[in-house]
């Protein structure tokens, strides 16, 4: 019996569209020759991919004083780049799995691009811990291989391990989840080609889906299951990546509230990219009946959820430096909003505190043009949020003799904005390669067949 | 063969070779051949000793006593030999002056024997000769002096030593006009000249500051760059250890215009225009004068201090013959005041001693002035100058040195190319003093022998064999300096009676104490002391100039030595620059901030230097102080001293140089040279060039824009006084021990044997430097260089934090380095264990483990690592020999710190163990402990009730730093105390 679709809501996929059309939409850009606009952001991504490249090849090449940190500051760009990226990566999970398992059915038409987002985001996070160390081609001392040192192994009391096993584990499941999720469309793609070297490709890629009850209730199972894997990821991966600040003694950084006020915030960051992400995709790649304006305005509501619980992090912040009667706990918060970096403190509070408040209105919220902006509002706001609980706690912390300040080289700059490139680049290619939405999950929710809800009594 | 029957293998069975076995070795040996075959690395020829001399064991330290030639004190020093080569200068304990200390320019001047641009050889128009070539050509134009009978002139610095006095007096006999110049490049001609007057004698008192129950200093800086700091640190520390209420702690006033060290420990502090200081001293000199019963004619009250002058004249009366009056004036007016408050107060001989007095410097300015005129009129035929710099000096640069062009002959024996060596016909460089025979008598009855610690290693010679050669008796300097010994210095004693036991005493000791000879001083003549007038003020808009020695570069001799660069200066904490010192409200006033360019401008004769300004609190309003010793030729090598990368900076200015040279203010008024008191006018440039200094936030309160929130001081120094630190009621003047949050866990590792830690008495350190580069020297830590200083990536093992009370009047300072955690930060972040405990107590950093994450440096409380940025320059072959083998030299993305010099931990537990015996307290002192002037450093084990540490942890006054971060540091520091009145040892 088919569904009942509701006449109050609006629906998923806007227009009556067909099965067959659907298919037709989804691989449109990938079967014919890219556009214009595909070619133009490309060519910028890669260039800007390039320049990150040339940057960390000449930073791993001369060391590490290539980068503007110093004795007091030793972490600045590279770990907040670091969490921001890991941040960035957050929305992809929670909409795959958490909004997967709470039956959020709008969550079909993002989830896909969300997915790959997530895993180009830990990609470029996962680069960060690897080239801000002094000896990058030692990395493999903070893994647990089996060697013949003996009890010289990794210490397991350190965050920084945790790390490893959270944003390795994150990556393989994001990866896994994402792969599973995308074989029947695979198999859709592998249908439709002609003979030939893509076709073998997909034929590969799809593992000989054929398209039958018992393969699509086998596939549905594992993707229940995976679903089930990864949501606890969405909780653990921030809460320990924040560990690296909240197991330190570091006044600003030595707070028990991390973990949950970095989750918030990673979902009100990843939300943040995956709407701007999502306004450039359904105009470029024309899949505005796909990406409609209900799940920009489901996923502006989001970031208004989470914008608040991280503005009331802050406030808490706050409130416990007071409360702890510690002076230098005290003078950490003061200087951040007082000090020499307020200009980072306010430019966080402003992008994030107050930018969400604008999505209160359905009017702002449904006006593309106005979310597109208070989008990159937030992702600003985001990467100053943990610059500055990084870079703000560690310049002026208990001995006065060693206050430093911190400012960026061009190495640095270079490689931040070469993350955005080789993220940019990652998902353009997704674009051409791979269908940007789950054809199998949309043709679900579609209207076209269905009797309206309503109606028919 | 079954495997149920075993057999017993024979060594028979070991050797049967099967064909398989024989073709796996055959092949194992053909892989290893021609893997060791590919092998590039030179071969290195390692010769051992033909005879084995005794006692030299390769890899073990030999230890040579010897003299400093850092500068004239003439302290004591032990050279650290190291399979031939000299790796580090160590204090000596045993030495009658130096007693243990050794100051930073001591420690650094090892680094000039491995200096690759010392002259390697006599040169003739700078062109290298051979000393034939140039023996034969300067002996030839000698003997056409002496047949003119022309004048030669021999300019040298103080020389004190019995055989160079012998040697160069016999070679200027040999000329019917020659006259011995000796200048300081930091002059205290005027306490000779004042003697003179006073006592009849031209002498320079030995002063005796641990004799001094009070001690008023008239801007002497005798803790730092006085005429000989580490004795006078000795001295002093001796009065200011507070613990024992049985010895009363000495009461220090001092009157000063800039800040220097020695105001900073000061119990009272007065600012005072150096227009101002005559008329201070001659007020107090009538003060003293009136309770002594008799009148200082003519002598009116000074306007400013007057009832600080009541209460010191006080003092200093009720402390008859146990005060000291000092004075860095190089006013002979005002030193003999000085000499007449002293004769008042019955301390000549008590406090000052002029029986026995000091030779550390023994300078005449009105005598260099007279060879100025002469070198003017062109009245010189032959000039030798010896160890000093004099166009550089005198900041006379082109007219001197064109002056020094135009006489016949200039023999100059310089080691590098400075600005007089430049305009020098002939360099006959003298060798480095570590590698020759000299002798020095810094105080008179105490001579200093120094053996050379290795043989010379560039074509150079000393002087003494190079005038002997030219007198044509060439004779090795062992040969002049023994028989000078047995003539001149042997009868002087009678411990010894047999010349040879004597001779092998004194090189083994370094030194020997022989009857002074005798001063002919005579009553003391009231008629020279005349009260000091009111100088000239500076006009309004104006100020006074005051140009000093900094406790690093002194007078610039050293500015080829990158370590005394790179140390930052105690008071402003600058490296690698000059700067002009401004008062907090002076700079407010001319509207400049920290690093703005100043132009400093002095007319007739004109001078002017542009330089950064640095905000000096304590400092007098109307005062702009010059450090001197920058902008000479030495300090162009630094060019591209550093890592060398996209946007690494310069060290050196758009003159090539390090900082600016402040030697054109210094001008020549009647017979002496005057460092301060010149009008200039201070006009900004508009433009700024930040300066690379170490400390950016200088007290223990909140900066500025947060002042008023409610920030309390942090107690980080801790300060009493001497009479609240000895008052039952009170606590001793620090707050109760936290309890530590520690207690929660149970110790995981706990340290059973001994537990090394140390303690830091605040009260003592003077903030000299010397640790920092006696650390610097023993850990191979690196040089980075001004721009690395300027992105605070200064590689120092230890800091000295620096402090400011108040508005500046105390301050001070608080050696820091790795404490050492039992629950370090450090080790819990690293991913890869490379920071770990030890288990004797120490935080251990493995190198080849580290992964550079920097987690622990960020996690460290005390931010004590030091991370390595790039791989710091090691391409000079030649300087690398002043490595220390038993250290490391660590590659780039490592984190480093302080290891409470391990390496000496392990000597002396080897040592030890080898006897059987348990480490003795006190057998292990790090190097920063070894060389401090001022004691200021215990080093022990915490585990052991009786150790010298032990009990200095158990005074009054020790606490440690952030024990409320629960880090349970193994360095404890003890309170600074003053003797003052009042709570909590602040002024105010």
């Amino acid at each position: 019996m088919a569904e009942v679709a509701s006449a109050l809501r609006l629906p998923l996929v806007a227009s009556d569209t067909s099965l067959g059309q659907v298919t037709r939409d989804v691989c449109a850009p990938m079967e014919g020759k890219p556009t214009w606009m595909w070619w133009a952001a490309f060519l910028v991504s890669s260039a800007t991919m390039l320049v990150g490249a040339t940057a960390v090849t000449y930073q791993v090449a001369t060391g590490i004083g290539t980068w503007g940190l110093n004795r007091t500051v030793g972490w600045a760009f590279d770990i907040t780049n670091f969490v921001f990226w890991i941040g960035i990566g957050h929305a992809g999970t929670l909409i795959s799995a958490i909004l997967f398992l709470f039956r959020q059915r709008w969550r079909t038409a993002v989830n896909r691009a969300a997915e790959a987002m997530t895993l180009f985001a830990v990609m470029c996070a996962g680069i960060f811990p690897i080239i801000h160390m002094g000896r990058p081609w030692m990395f493999f001392f903070v893994i647990p291989y089996p060697n013949t040192r003996g009890p010289l192994w990794i210490n397991f009391r350190s965050p920084l391990v945790w790390d490893f096993f959270a944003i390795s584990t994150y990556g393989l499941i994001s990866a896994v989840f994402w792969y599973i999720g995308l074989i029947p469309d695979l198999a859709t793609i592998r249908d439709r080609e002609k003979p030939g070297l893509r076709k073998t490709i997909f034929a590969i890629l799809s593992l000989g889906w054929n398209g039958s009850f018992r393969t699509w209730h086998h596939y549905e199972l594992v993707y229940l299951l995976l679903a089930g894997l990864a949501t606890p990821l969405v909780l653990s991966v921030h809460s320990i990546v924040s560990t690296d600040f909240a197991t330190a003694v570091i006044p600003g950084w030595h707070t028990t509230i991390f973990p949950p006020y970095f989750v918030a915030g990673a979902i009100f960051s990843g939300m943040a990219m995956v709407l701007t992400l999502m306004i450039i995709v359904r105009k470029v790649m024309r899949l505005e009946n796909y990406l409609t304006k209900r799940h920009i305005d489901a996923m502006c509501k989001l970031v208004i959820a989470t914008g608040g619980m991280v503005g009331i992090a802050y406030a808490t912040e706050f409130f416990i430096a007071m409360y702890s009667a510690n002076a230098y706990e005290q003078f950490v918060f003061m200087n951040r909003a007082l000090g020499p970096m307020k200009w980072a403190y306010w430019t966080m509070v402003c992008c994030n505190v107050i930018t969400p408040q604008f999505l209160w209105f359905k009017k702002l919220r449904s006006n593309l043009v106005v979310v597109f902006i208070l989008t990159i509002f937030v992702n600003i706001g985001m990467w100053f949020e943990r610059f500055v609980i990084i870079v703000t706690s560690l310049h002026r912390d208990f001995l006065p003799s060693s206050w430093a300040t911190y400012a960026p080289t061009s190495i640095e700059i270079a490689t931040l904005v070469g993350s955005f490139g080789l993220f940019f680049t990652a998902f353009l290619l997704f674009c051409r390669v791979l269908p940007v939405i789950a054809m199998g999950e949309v043709k679900g929710v579609l209207t076209f067949g269905r009797r309206t809800g309503g109606e028919a009594k | 063969m079954s495997e149920s029957d075993p057999k017993p293998t024979t060594p028979a069975d070991d050797w049967m070779t099967s064909r398989r076995t024989f073709l796996r070795a055959a092949g194992f040996t053909f892989a290893s051949a021609m893997i060791t075959g590919c092998q590039s690395s030179p071969i290195h020829h390692a010769i051992p000793y033909l005879v084995q001399p005794e006692d030299v064991v390769p890899g073990r330290p030999v230890y040579y006593a010897g003299t400093c030639s850092g500068c004239s004190s003439g302290c004591g020093v032990l050279v650290k030999n190291r399979d031939g080569r000299p790796i580090k200068i160590e204090g000596y304990t045993d030495h009658a002056l130096s007693q243990g200390g050794v100051c930073a320019v001591g420690q650094a001047h090892l680094l000039g024997l491995y200096d690759n641009l010392r002259f390697s050889g006599p040169r003739r128009d700078g062109q290298p000769v051979e000393w034939t070539d140039v023996d034969a050509e300067i002996a030839a134009q000698i003997a056409k002096v002496k047949a003119e009978g022309g004048a030669v002139r021999y300019l040298s610095g103080t020389v004190s030593g019995p055989a160079s006095r012998t040697v160069v007096e016999k070679f200027l006999g040999g000329f019917a006009d020659a006259r011995w110049v000796m200048y300081d490049p930091i002059s205290s001609s005027a306490i000779l000249d004042s003697h003179e007057r006073t006592h009849g004698a031209r002498v320079l008192p030995r002063y005796r500051f641990e004799k001094a129950d009070v001690v008023v200093s008239f801007g002497a800086d005798f803790l730092g760059t006085w005429t000989s700091p580490v004795e006078h640190t000795a001295g002093y520390r001796a009065r200011r250890t507070p613990d024992d209420p049985a010895v009363p702690m000495s009461y220090h006033v001092q009157f000063e215009s800039r800040l220097s060290t020695t105001g900073g420990k000061a119990d009272r502090r007065f600012r005072v225009a150096p227009s101002e200081m005559g008329a201070l001293v001659s007020g107090l000199a009538a003060l003293v004068a009136r309770k002594a019963g008799t009148e200082l004619a003519g002598a009116a009250a000074p306007a400013a201090h007057a009832e600080a002058l009541a209460e010191v004249a006080e003092r200093l009366w009720a402390a008859k013959g146990k005060c000291l009056v000092v004075s860095g004036s190089q006013d002979v007016q005002v030193q003999a005041l000085c000499n007449f408050i002293n004769h008042l107060l019955g301390n000549y001989d008590q406090t000052l001693d002029v029986t026995a007095p000091s030779n550390q410097r023994l300078g005449s300015d009105s005598a260099l002035a007279a060879l100025l005129d002469e070198l003017r009129g062109g009245r010189v035929k032959a000039l030798f100058i010896d160890g000093v710099d004099p166009v550089y000096d005198l900041g006379l640069a082109t007219e001197l040195a064109d002056a020094i062009r135009r006489v016949p002959l200039v023999v100059n024996f310089a080691s590098r190319n400075d600005e007089t060596a430049v305009a020098s016909k002939f360099v006959c460089p003298d060798h480095h003093a570590l590698e020759s025979w000299t002798d020095s008598e810094p105080v008179r009855g105490i001579v200093n022998l120094s053996q050379p610690a290795t043989r010379p290693l560039l074509a150079t010679r000393s002087v003494l064999e190079s005038l002997s050669a030219w007198m044509g008796e060439p004779r090795s300097i062992l040969d002049i300096v023994r028989s000078t010994w047995e003539t001149k210095v042997f009868p002087r004693q009678t411990a010894q009676p047999v010349f040879l036991t004597f001779w092998e005493r004194s090189v083994q000791d370094g030194f020997c104490t022989v009857t002074p000879e005798p001063v002919a001083a005579s009553a003391f003549n009231l008629a020279a002391v005349k009260p000091a007038g009111e100088a000239h003020a500076a006009a309004a808009g104006q100020l006074e100039v005051v140009v000093y020695p900094t406790v690093g570069m002194l007078d610039g001799r050293h500015a080829y030595n990158a370590w005394l660069h790179e140390m930052p200066d105690p008071m402003t904490r600058v490296t690698w620059d000059s700067y002009a010192c401004l008062a907090p409200a002076t700079a407010k006033r001319l509207g400049l901030s920290e690093g703005d360019v100043v132009r400093v401008a002095a007319a007739e004769p004109g001078a002017s230097v542009e330089c950064s300004v640095v905000i000096q609190p304590g400092q007098h309003e109307g005062v702009v102080s010059l450090p001197m010793g920058y902008g000479s030729r030495l300090s162009e090598r630094f060019a591209n001293v550093g890592p060398q990368w996209l946007e690494s900076r310069t060290a050196v200015g758009d003159d090539g140089r390090v900082g600016r040279h402040a030697g054109p203010f210094v001008t020549m008024r009647e017979g002496a040279r005057l460092f301060d008191g010149r009008p200039v006018q201070v006009s900004p440039t508009g433009r700024s060039r930040p300066l690379a200094a170490v400390q950016l936030h200088h007290a223990l309160t909140a900066p500025e824009e947060l002042d008023g929130l409610g920030f309390e001081r942090r107690d980080i120094v801790r300060q009493t006084t001497f009479a609240e630190l000895h008052d039952e009621k009170s606590h001793g003047g620090h707050g109760e021990h936290h309890g530590g949050p520690s207690e929660l866990w149970p110790q995981d590792h706990p340290v059973t044997g001994p537990k090394w830690g140390m303690s830091i008495d605040l009260s003592a350190c003077t903030g000299c430097s010397a640790c920092v580069v006696a650390c610097q020297v023993e850990n191979n830590v690196p040089v980075v260089g001004r721009d690395e200083v300027m992105r605070h990536r200064e590689m120092h093992w230890i800091r000295i934090d620096r402090y400011y009370e108040g508005d500046g009047d105390d301050v001070s300072f608080q050696p820091m380095m790795c404490q050492q955690c039992g629950v370090a930060g450090c080790e819990t972040v690293c991913p890869a264990l490379a920071t770990l405990h030890s288990e004797d107590g120490l935080n251990q950093q493995v190198y080849n483990r580290c992964v550079g994450t920097r987690y622990c440096a960020n996690n460290c409380a005390y931010k004590v690592r030091r991370f390595n940025w790039f791989d710091y320059p090691h391409a000079d072959r030649f300087e690398n020999l002043v490595l220390n083998p038993d250290v490391v030299v660590r590659s780039r993305g490592v984190m480093e710190k302080c290891s409470f010099c391990v390496q000496r931990i392990q000597e002396a537990r080897i040592a030890a163990k080898a006897r059987g015996e348990a480490i003795a307290d006190g057998a292990i002192q790090p190097a920063c402990q070894q060389t401090c002037p001022a004691r200021a450093i215990t080093f022990g084990d915490l585990n052991d009730p009786n150790s010298a540490l032990s009990k200095a942890n158990h005074g009054r006054r020790s606490y440690r730093v952030l024990e409320e971060v629960g880090t349970e540091p193994s360095v404890t520091y003890r309170a600074v105390v003053r003797n003052r009145e009042g709570g909590e040892g602040h002024h105010g």
